[in-house]
């Protein structure tokens, strides 16, 4: 077994009724409620782990075609090699399942002591079947595996739910909540961790579908490193840059800073993406926000980027990203700070991915503009509107029962051909990057596994350079979407933070270094963009076997043959769209 | 010309515009450097620190310091990384 590795993984079926399975572990090796599955160093080494090894693990469960929320599909926790050593950044987890707001890959990323703790189990990955017969709890502490009853947790926040297991257990167990959206089985629920969250997806829903409403982990098993001294030498030379200008933007302002830029590009979605510019964007800028609360910074374990910015609200305090501000602000038409920080808190507390959410409730509201929904009181730029609109999805209740489904099952049963305006890819809620004025990252929307993304795929840097046109592009545009596409692959799966990525002066050549130390392997940057385009593979194998066609790498039709009304030099062609998306079918041999 | 600056620039600058005379893009670097301290650990001579991009107009993105600038121009400067 290579350094880096435990070399086998947990598979855990929560539906069985026994309260301590230590003994089935021990005594039952492969059977019974938790199996100790080994895993072979060649698939260690061809997938790595996090996102790589979660597919591959998915892959071999066989269950593509089940639906999602079926208990037999699996939740998988997939650590990496880096996963407990010093070098910046690497405190990360990849939550992998079949999506149930896409019926496709998903595989979203948190940070943090559950990674250094789970790994510490002594497995590489959890795999968690079945469904635990009341509201449970998974607890997970070294070898042995428990499933408790955790009915005194039913509609806890996740923040409670985390405070809850941590007085009860330990402050040393780490623990992975759902809050009342994921128990309700909301599609974009998400698991959260310390305030962090697994957030794209519904990820959340597929552990609320399991009854677990949280996980908690503590270990004591950290497996060797082949060059002791080789990666303490890679992370001191890491951490010393990364204090430098590659990281000053999330260091000083975090990512909100991008609302302006964006903003001044008139790439800003706003209102349902019916303009690239927002009136009220100045209300919600940094220099705005800093102006008129206090803000403290933090940071994931081992990270030394430090990119929270935590912005008090009411008597509590949130962690603010662009992603969350745009989706909850300009994109629902609102510009009242206080509104905006308070509608991300409660994205938080009830567990729902804040892209999804704003993206949802903003198609809803353009439906009622339309009058195509009869709701009355959610408009455009009501901040009363927007945080009731959430309640009601955190709990399905009313409304929310529609919205819950997300934007593309909200848009079927709307009708009135509304599916041209819900904002989506393949299901997934579009982020913070208007495709007409950004045209690579529209590609890189439209191929995206787990639908539009910007994490799967960095195509917006392409935009932002000398490299293309972006209201403009040409097939040129391919070859820069796959490589930001398979280096993003590669950092879910090693797995570092995509903030450190501008530290990397010679990324392939650089990670493969860390690797070396860590593993003892004799792997170069040859052998990593390989095992990239693996990674993507596998992706799009799972999806292809989920019923994937070519045709649903596209974008929605508001998107197509329509100019960008404040930028009318923005427009994509349907014919041009296509042209970039079957050429990259071609460049991936698809 | 115009400079605008967004983000870390914006920061480091102190302002959100300035007024600069310069006919190319490396002579208007090197001008900034010069009239804005807090910019000049993210300048290089005449070019940008590569965590830096800067835009014509809003337009495209130049980076040759031998590009022509006319006095009607904005030069925005702007974090190379927006993404979130």
């Amino acid at each position: 077994m290579p350094f880096g590795y435990h070399g086998r993984y947990l598979r855990i079926d929560v539906s069985r009724p026994s309260t301590s399975l230590a003994a089935a572990l021990s005594k039952v090796e492969g059977r019974g409620s938790v199996e100790r599955v080994p895993l072979e160093e060649t698939v260690l080494r061809q997938f790595i782990g996090g996102s790589g090894l979660g597919v591959r693990l998915l892959l071999d469960e066989g269950t593509a075609s089940l639906d999602p929320l079926d208990p037999r599909a699996p939740l998988i926790f997939a650590f990496s090699p880096l996963v407990g050593s010093p070098l910046t950044t690497s405190a990360k987890f990849a939550v992998v399942s079949k999506s149930p707001l896409t019926d496709r890959i998903n595989d979203s990323l948190a940070s943090s002591g559950f990674a250094i703790a789970g790994k510490s189990c002594g497995c590489d990955a959890f795999v968690i079947v079945g469904r635990a017969p009341e509201l449970s709890v998974l607890i997970i502490e070294d070898g042995d595996v428990r499933v408790e009853p955790a009915a005194e947790c039913a509609g806890m926040t996740c923040e409670e739910t985390g405070a809850h297991y941590r007085s009860r257990l330990g402050v040393d167990f780490r623990i992975a909540t759902i809050g009342p959206a994921g128990e309700n089985g909301v599609r974009y629920a998400t698991i959260s961790h310390d305030g962090r969250h697994a957030g794209r997806g519904g990820s959340g829903a597929v552990m609320g579908a399991k009854n677990i409403k949280a996980i908690a982990v503590r270990g004591t098993q950290r497996p060797e490193w082949a060059d002791r001294r080789e990666v303490i030498a890679i992370s001191k030379d890491l951490s010393h840059r990364s204090f430098g200008p590659a990281t000053a933007k999330y260091r000083e302002l975090g990512t909100a800073t991008n609302l302006l830029t964006f903003n001044r590009f008139g790439a800003l979605p706003t209102r349902n993406f019916q303009s690239g510019e927002f009136d009220q964007a100045g209300n919600l800028s940094v220099e705005q926000l800093t102006a008129t609360r206090s803000k403290t910074r933090g940071s994931c374990a081992t990270c030394t980027i430090g990119c929270e910015h935590i912005y008090s609200v009411g008597d509590g305090s949130v962690r603010l990203e662009y992603e969350s501000l745009f989706a909850l602000g300009s994109l629902c038409g609102v510009g009242d700070a206080d509104v905006v920080l308070r509608a991300v808190q409660r994205c938080d507390e009830l567990g729902l991915d804040t892209i999804s959410t704003g993206g949802t409730i903003a198609f809803a509201m353009e439906c009622v503009e339309r009058g195509w929904l009869e709701a009355p009181w959610l408009t455009f730029g009501s901040g009363d509107a927007l945080l009731r609109a959430i309640d009601l999805i955190g709990w399905r209740e009313g409304l929310g029962d529609l919205l819950a489904e997300g934007s593309r099952r909200s848009a079927v049963a709307i009708g009135h051909n509304s599916i041209a305006i819900a904002p989506q890819v393949k299901g997934l809620e579009i982020p913070g990057y208007e495709p007409r004025a950004l045209q690579t990252m529209a590609l890189g929307f439209a191929v995206g596994a787990r639908g539009a993304d910007h994490n799967r795929s960095g195509a917006y840097e392409v935009d932002f350079s000398d490299k293309v046109d972006r209201r403009n592009v040409t097939l040129e545009a391919v070859r820069h979407a796959i490589d930001t596409e398979d280096r993003a692959a590669l950092m879910d799966s090693l797995i570092l933070c995509k903030f450190l990525r501008g530290v990397l002066e010679d990324f392939h050549g650089e990670t493969a270094a860390m690797l070396r130390s860590v593993t003892g392997w004799d792997v170069t940057a040859a052998e990593l963009r390989d095992t990239a385009a693996r990674i993507v593979a596998a992706k799009q194998e799972f999806n292809r076997l989920a019923g994937w066609t070519p045709a649903e790498d596209t974008l929605p039709e508001r998107f197509l043959d329509t100019p960008l009304p404040n930028d009318r030099s923005a427009s994509l062609s349907r014919a041009r769209l296509d042209a970039l998306v079957a050429e990259y079918h071609r460049q991936r041999g698809w | 010309m115009h400079v605008e600056f967004l983000g870390v620039s914006r920061e480091r600058a102190g302002v959100a515009e300035l007024h600069v005379e310069a006919d190319t893009l490396g002579r208007l670097v090197a001008a900034l450097a010069a009239q804005t301290p807090g910019l000049a650990e993210l300048i290089v001579v005449d070019r940008l620190h590569p965590s830096l991009a800067a835009n014509l107009n809003g337009d495209r993105f130049i980076s040759d310091p031998a590009t022509p600038l006319g006095d009607d121009d904005r030069v925005l400067i702007l974090s190379a990384d927006v993404g979130g």
